[in-house]
């Protein structure tokens, strides 16, 4: 039987194992590798029994194997565990979940910015083929892919902040003063939802550089899929009796063919999410922008390790679960997809 | 009856193709090209360091932040002292710790240096010293204070093309040398990648079964996540050093040449010419090093150069958020992260030309990849 709700069953099950595969990686790099995590994050000529005690309380005396069935069993529980330092005793979830929204605030706008730099280029593209501007936006998509995502940030913080002083450099907002209401914890959905126009527009004017920074990154990627699959679809019979019938050529490229182009380039966002992150944790740490891949840096420095941790296995974990999102997605719009 | 038409014959040995490539390829030609003469310069400038570079990339040469084609020193001199030229011996008054300071040694000056806030002008006057040695940014205005002083022949010191860094530190060797710690991580991670990959690719597509099956579930697994968070969480337990960051990276990219691998084994394995072998008896190694893999190189190339430039940003990654190289070696995306923080006071060059290497030496492995992709499979292109 065909259904969407077997597929829906048998896609979460899937899920599962790679969930696994990741989680354990994250234990064998953190926990098996070299180095003493308690020792490099205590300053040096500590008493051996204070390091023994904090090695005792994280479990690290235990043998491997109860390890890592320790480690599976807080994570099914979603318990990431307390922090080493510079605060020890916290729970790495709840900063973890502080942290989360700024993150999500700042991918859902770089994303929005993609979407419609990186289409917009691919389309105008396909359009025309073969032709100068055809070849400048696939050398564009090759050359922005060639620069470092935390410079092409530097240079923006530079020109708008620096020199034409347009746009803040740095955080999400002026003052934590200034911050709405925590409804979802994206700060210009937030102000727009309890009507605080100078929340808003403060927040929006924050979100601005990196926004851009990061969706032009990615930005190169979209146009090349969506050249690729417009090409596939102007090809089309569909196409071409529309083009028969007299449509001007401009609607039967950017409304027939784009809108059914669209499918394929929505569950390749879903792909492009891993390369996504990676591109925030940059992003953050060039505009100071709390968020979760600035927590993991930092934390990294303090050497507090089940904060890196716990900050890994959640990008895994949002990396699985969009990978699942899009799948269920697509296969809901496309009926033919079953297993 | 149709005449054949007579087909122009595609070369088929790779130089052949490379050659033909203008006719043929059109525009990714001239990518591979660019890329290629991009990587030729790069390759020249790290063998080549040494003697190209003007200063030691480690060393404080200059004052702090002097910009772009700064860094020249005058002498200025009372008008009646009879100074005409720069001479040994000669003791000049100059302001610590700027490029006078150190190039008045290298001219053979006495150098007596000063704080900035005492007035060097008044230690001539007093006979101290018998002239001034300042950075020429600064000599109009002192020209203009001091006009019982006249400038002594013309600016003369070293010459910073790209300007100095917040220690001092001469931008443009720092580029130069730079390019070899860049490239050697780059290239070493790749390597061990490819190292790692490619064989498990073929075993995995040749034997497939279990083996297969988990191995492709790790490969995937750790192929849709982010890559740079796993080179951080690498790199954070390693630590420095140029073969830790570069394993660190390699952990990334084992499963690209993992897949790419596979994938290319399991549609070669249906040819007739494996086919042709197994019936004559070849045994299993032999169709896999004989057969197999010559007919993943060319794939592997490609992938080689597009990897190379992935780890090149990576690495560079790696080194802004303070996980790469350690000081002293020169690095440009740790100059970056140092240079960041002068950004607000406007200082542009520290963090300008650093970026412009690393996308530079990116995009030429991009462009070799892409041109080469197209020209070795040119079934890929969308006709």
């Amino acid at each position: 039987m065909r259904s969407l709700g077997r597929y829906l069953l048998i896609r979460t099950l899937l899920t599962i194992p790679m969930i696994f595969v990741l989680v354990t990686l994250v234990f064998l790099i953190l926990r098996v590798m070299p180095g003493d995590p308690v020792k490099s994050s205590i300053r040096p000529g500590a008493p051996q029994e204070y390091i023994d005690e904090i090695r005792h309380t994280l479990g690290l005396d235990k043998p491997l194997y109860v390890q890592y069935g320790d480690y599976l069993w807080d994570l099914l529980h979603f318990d990431l565990g307390t922090t080493l330092s510079p605060v020890r005793g916290q729970s790495v979830a709840k900063q973890i979940w502080e942290h989360f929204p700024a993150t999500l605030e700042l991918a859902l706008a770089g994303m929005f910015v993609t979407a419609v730099v990186g289409v917009g280029m691919g389309a105008y593209a396909a359009h025309h083929r073969r032709s100068v501007a055809d070849y400048s936006l696939r050398l564009y998509a090759i050359i922005i892919y060639a620069i470092p995502v935390f410079w092409l940030g530097l240079m923006f913080q530079l020109i708008f902040g620096v020199w034409l002083r347009w746009f803040p450099i740095a955080g999400r907002i002026s003052s934590l003063a200034m911050a709405p209401k925590h409804i979802t914890g994206l700060y210009t959905l937030d102000s727009l939802l309890t009507g605080n126009w100078a929340a808003f527009k403060d927040s929006m004017m924050h979100l601005a550089l990196p926004a851009l920074t990061l969706g032009l990154y990615l930005s190169g990627v979209f146009v090349r899929l969506t050249r690729s699959n417009m090409l596939q679809i102007l090809k089309m019979d569909f196409v071409t009796a529309a083009r028969a019938r007299g449509i001007p050529e401009r609607t039967v490229v950017y409304r027939h063919a784009l809108k059914n182009a669209l499918i394929p380039i929505i569950t390749m966002m879903g792909l492009q999410f891993a390369l996504l992150l990676a591109g925030a944790v940059l992003t953050e740490s060039t505009f100071s922008w709390p968020g979760l891949g600035r927590f993991l840096v930092e934390r990294i420095t303090y050497r507090d390790f089940p904060s890196i941790q716990g900050a890994v296995v959640v990008f895994a974990l949002l990396v699985a679960s969009v990978s699942l999102l899009v799948d269920v997605l697509y296969a809901w719009i496309d009926p033919r997809i079953r297993y | 009856m149709t005449k054949t038409r007579k087909l122009r014959e595609e070369p088929t040995s790779l130089m052949g193709r490379l050659l033909r490539g203008a006719y043929w390829y059109g525009a990714e030609w001239y990518w591979t090209v660019t890329g290629g003469i991009l990587l030729v310069l790069i390759i020249a400038i790290t063998i080549f360091a040494p003697v190209i570079s003007p200063y030691d990339p480690i060393t404080t040469v200059g004052g702090p932040f002097e910009r772009p084609g700064g860094g020249q020193v005058v002498l200025l001199a009372p008008k009646d002292s009879g100074i005409t030229a720069v001479q040994k011996g000669l003791k000049v008054a100059v302001f610590y710790n700027t490029t006078a300071a150190i190039v008045a040694e290298k001219y053979g000056l006495t150098p007596r240096p000063y704080q900035v806030d005492k007035d060097l002008f008044a230690k001539v006057r007093a006979g101290e010293a018998q002239a001034v040695l300042i950075a020429a940014r600064d000599a109009a205005q002192a020209l203009a204070d001091h006009q019982d002083f006249v400038q002594v022949g013309k600016p003369f010191g070293p010459h910073f093309l790209l300007g100095t860094d917040n220690l001092g530190r001469d931008i443009l060797s720092r580029l130069i040398w730079g390019a070899r710690a860049v490239l050697a991580v780059a290239i070493l991670s790749a390597l061990f990648s490819a190292a790692v990959g490619v064989p498990l690719g073929l075993l995995s597509g040749f034997f497939g079964g279990w083996f297969d099956r988990v191995l492709s579930l790790i490969m995937d697994s750790v192929y849709s996540f982010p890559g740079l968070i796993l080179a951080i969480a690498v790199a954070a337990v390693l630590g420095t050093g140029v073969v830790n960051i570069a394993i660190a990276i390699s952990v990334v990219y084992i499963p690209t040449y993992f897949r790419m691998t596979r994938s290319q084994v399991l549609s070669i394995k249906e040819e007739l010419y494996v086919e042709a072998a197994r019936a004559l008896g070849a045994k299993q190694r032999e169709i896999l090093g004989m057969y197999i893999f010559p007919n993943v190189i060319s794939t592997l190339v490609v992938v080689f150069s597009l990897n190379v430039a992935d780890a090149i940003l990576t690495e560079a990654g790696l080194a802004f958020l303070g996980l790469g190289l350690q000081p002293p070696t020169p690095d440009w995306g740790f100059d970056l992260n140092k240079g960041k923080a002068y950004l607000p006071r406007g200082y542009w060059w520290p963090i300008t030309f650093p970026g412009m290497m690393i996308t530079l030496v990116a995009l030429g492995f991009s462009l070799l990849g892409e041109g080469l992709g197209e020209i070795l499979n040119p079934r890929l292109t969308e006709e």
